[in-house]
């Protein structure tokens, strides 16, 4: 089924409640509906057509239409076509009806958009916030254009709104920092004895307002800088996904030596960012000859990109048009060399872990994610793959050069800890053989398009790439004064968090923190926060009150 | 199980020692490494294109007078992205090898100012940079013994490209008219 198909079943469905079907690009669909018809076509999609529920966005249309624009977006998979479900709906009166109840994993992004243009979602089986500090003023919604975007509100005093523990049970608090992984995350874990039956979660503790900045302050070649920098372990595939989505917003054909590069280092940092997360999951259950073997077999992948791009991480090669720097030929015998030799220590490590009975009680039948659950919650990456879930961008939505490169879904049914691991792990292995194969088959040429004329107004697009954790999805809405009008960043964790609480209920509480690491949450991609630097100086313990009171 | 803790020593005993003596021995990167951006003050002619592409933010502009631009770079914010350098129409920044860059007093110590000689705009008053080398050395001020050099000014002497171009505009304008 391709896009315009879709477009006109839809329209044969919903008759005249689908305002203007829309599909610029191939896969892609753009559907304008009537607010009060949102539920019934994202059920359609969800139910009915089998697709998977990615994010929402809210945007402040008001100079333009006098309007907000509320958007779901669905990705049909098997036919690599991704669905914009955009509903606009009236400034005086701002409300839309939740569509949670029918896709749960609509969730956030609900109470996302509810934060931060002001938009109610209206039956939303949790209205609490969820970006928005909990003294933040009450009518200041951050993202509508209006509203500047270095404010700080003073601090106020305020009761977080909380998830009542179930009668009978304690509450295990883990955070406000994460204590593997050393991030802001707080988990709340309701336990009756050593067993878990529910959990809470609250995150966003610092967010950074990146899309903000991006919107109102940056032009279109400064925010793949940013965008890199919303992730330190997977930089690379936000700067990537944003350019792709200029590029094909702009009609920008980057050239084919380009797309073969960003597939290798996109590939390079997908090695590394296993063998980072094998580490830290080795540290996180007390095992710690993994951690230390491991990124020590990583360090001449992290030199090998600092010789390829001039930075360990943070490659900043992508910009708007393809990529910066060129990997001299005499350089491919180098990067063949380093991951042979990651190829031969993970061999050597693979054939060690089977027979380790310690590693097993810990990984094998623990964090179960049976599949339904997992599809429900629309987990994406390892995450899903390792419940048998078939999803990988990489395949599905081809991207970069992978159409030209063969690339396996690595999948595992485990539904465990386990399983979520020998993912990875089987997929350092496909990462190596697709460099190989890259270099080989790259072509001579340009890696920079150039791009002279100014990108138009009001065009927009999807993108996405497939990072270590999962899907990284990106939605441009172009827009004047050389910069987007709207551009939403979703990192896999955000899809991949939201299912830790009912994926932890019934575990054994000791197994919690590996439970969580094995999704490899990367909290501050789905904060996308910030460090703010206050000065006091002064050394003093902090109460209870006083860590609330820190919270912006 | 014996045999995989076998396995596992063997990994930790092939590896071996592999901490490197840094910092007591100086470890530099590979060249190509984005580290410090050295600006050669000589070389820059003030026209900006670093502060319009810097992803930071950090390079500041002003015009203190008519003929003197200051640019003040605060690189305690700097990114090492080394698009600066790649613009820059001189080749007047180098993204060095240097990176141990911390310090106590960062605002003092990695702050960058300089203060380039400019033209100034006969129409507008704004500073602006000559078009060829050639061009700047004979701008009033440039060489004291030429302070008082004038008169014989040909039409776009001295004045900056948007005040040409504003002028161009004009005067197609006039003539469709």
């Amino acid at each position: 089924m391709t896009a315009q198909e879709l477009g006109a079943s839809l329209q044969q469905t919903f008759g005249d409640k689908i305002l203007q079907v829309n599909s610029p690009q191939p896969g892609r669909l753009y559907v304008t509906i009537d607010p009060d018809s949102v539920v019934e076509v994202a059920a359609h999609l969800q139910d009915d057509l089998g697709c998977r529920f990615v994010v929402n966005a809210g945007t402040d249309r008001r100079r333009q239409r006098g309007k907000f624009l509320i958007t779901h977006f669905f990705a049909k998979d098997e036919d690599g076509i991704y669905i914009a479900l955009h509903a606009e709906v009236d400034e005086d009166d701002p409300r839309i009806p939740s569509i949670t109840p029918v896709v749960p994993a609509a969730n956030w992004g609900e109470r996302e958009f509810h934060d931060m243009v002001g938009v109610v979602p209206e039956g939303h089986p949790d209205p609490r916030r969820l970006v928005l500090a909990d003294d933040w003023p009450e009518d200041l919604y951050p993202l509508r254009w209006d509203v500047e975007h270095g404010i700080k509100p003073p601090i106020a005093d305020c009761t977080p709104e909380r998830k009542p523990p179930p009668e009978g049970s304690s509450v295990v608090p883990i955070g406000p920092y994460f204590p593997a992984l050393e991030e802001p995350a707080y988990f709340r874990i309701f336990v009756e004895g050593e067993e878990v039956v529910g959990a809470d979660y609250r995150g966003f503790y610092n967010h950074r307002g990146i899309e903000k900045v991006g919107c109102s302050v940056l032009t279109y070649n400064q925010i793949p800088f940013i965008a890199e920098r919303i992730c330190g372990i997977c930089g690379c595939v936000h700067s990537t996904c944003y350019c792709q989505a200029i590029e094909q917003a702009a009609g920008i054909e980057i050239p084919l030596r380009a797309k073969y590069l960003r597939t290798i280092m996109l590939e390079l940092e997908r090695i590394q960012s296993h063998l980072l997360w094998l580490g830290i999951a080795g540290h996180i259950i007390g095992f710690d000859t993994v951690l230390m073997q491991v990124w020590r077999m990583r360090e001449p992948l992290m030199w090998l990109c600092e010789r390829l791009t001039g930075n360990r991480k943070t490659y900043a090669t992508n910009v708007i048009g393809g990529v910066r720097r060129d990997i001299e030929p005499d350089a491919y015998d180098d990067v063949r060399s380093v991951i042979k030799e990651i190829e031969r220590e993970w061999q050597a490590l693979y054939d060690s872990i089977p027979g380790d009975t310690t590693l097993m009680a810990r990984l094998r039948g623990t964090g179960m994610l049976p599949k339904d659950m997992a599809i429900e919650h629309c987990a994406v990456g390892p995450t899903g793959r390792g419940s048998g879930v078939e999803i990988d961008v990489r395949v599905d939505h081809p991207y970069a050069a992978y159409d030209r490169l063969d690339v396996k879904k690595c999948v595992h049914d485990g539904c465990d800890n386990l399983a979520r691991t020998l993912v990875r792990l089987d997929e350092t292995l496909v990462s190596i053989g697709i460099i190989r194969q890259a270099l080989d088959d790259i072509p001579e040429g340009p890696v920079l398009a150039e791009v002279s004329e100014d990108i138009p107004a009001g065009r927009q697009a999807i993108s996405t790439v497939e990072a270590p954790r999962g899907e990284v999805f990106h939605w441009v809405l172009t827009g004047e004064d050389n910069r987007p009008e709207r551009w939403r960043v979703r990192a896999p964790t955000y899809a991949n968090l939201q299912v830790v609480p009912p994926m932890l209920a019934g575990s054994a509480l000791a197994d919690v923190p590996i439970n969580i690491g094995s999704f490899d949450p990367c909290f501050s991609c789905t904060d996308r926060m910030e460090v703010l630097d206050i000065n006091s100086g002064q050394l003093r313990t902090c109460s209870a009150e006083d860590l609330s009171n820190c919270r912006r | 199980m014996i045999l995989s803790k076998l396995k596992q020593a063997l990994i930790c005993l092939l590896a071996g020692r592999v901490t490197l003596p840094y910092p007591a021995k100086p470890h530099p990167p590979d060249e190509g490494f984005r580290g410090y951006p050295e600006v050669d003050v000589d070389k820059c002619i003030g026209c900006g294109a670093c502060a319009a592409v810097c992803p930071a933010r950090l390079i500041k502009i002003e015009d203190l007078d008519q003929t003197t631009r200051r640019i003040t770079r605060l690189l305690e914010r700097c990114i090492f992205c080394g698009r600066c350098a790649e613009v820059c129409p001189e080749d007047a920044i180098t993204m060095t090898r240097q990176f141990e860059l911390a310090s106590d007093q960062a605002r003092q110590d990695l702050t960058h100012q300089c203060e380039i000689f400019m033209a100034t705009c006969r129409r507008c008053g704004a500073c602006y940079q000559p078009a060829t080398p050639l061009d700047r050395i004979m701008q009033p001020g440039f060489r004291s013994d030429e302070i008082d050099r004038g008169g014989d000014l040909c039409q776009y002497e001295n004045v900056c490209l948007e005040s040409q171009q504003a002028e161009n505009t004009t005067a197609t304008v006039g003539e469709g008219e």
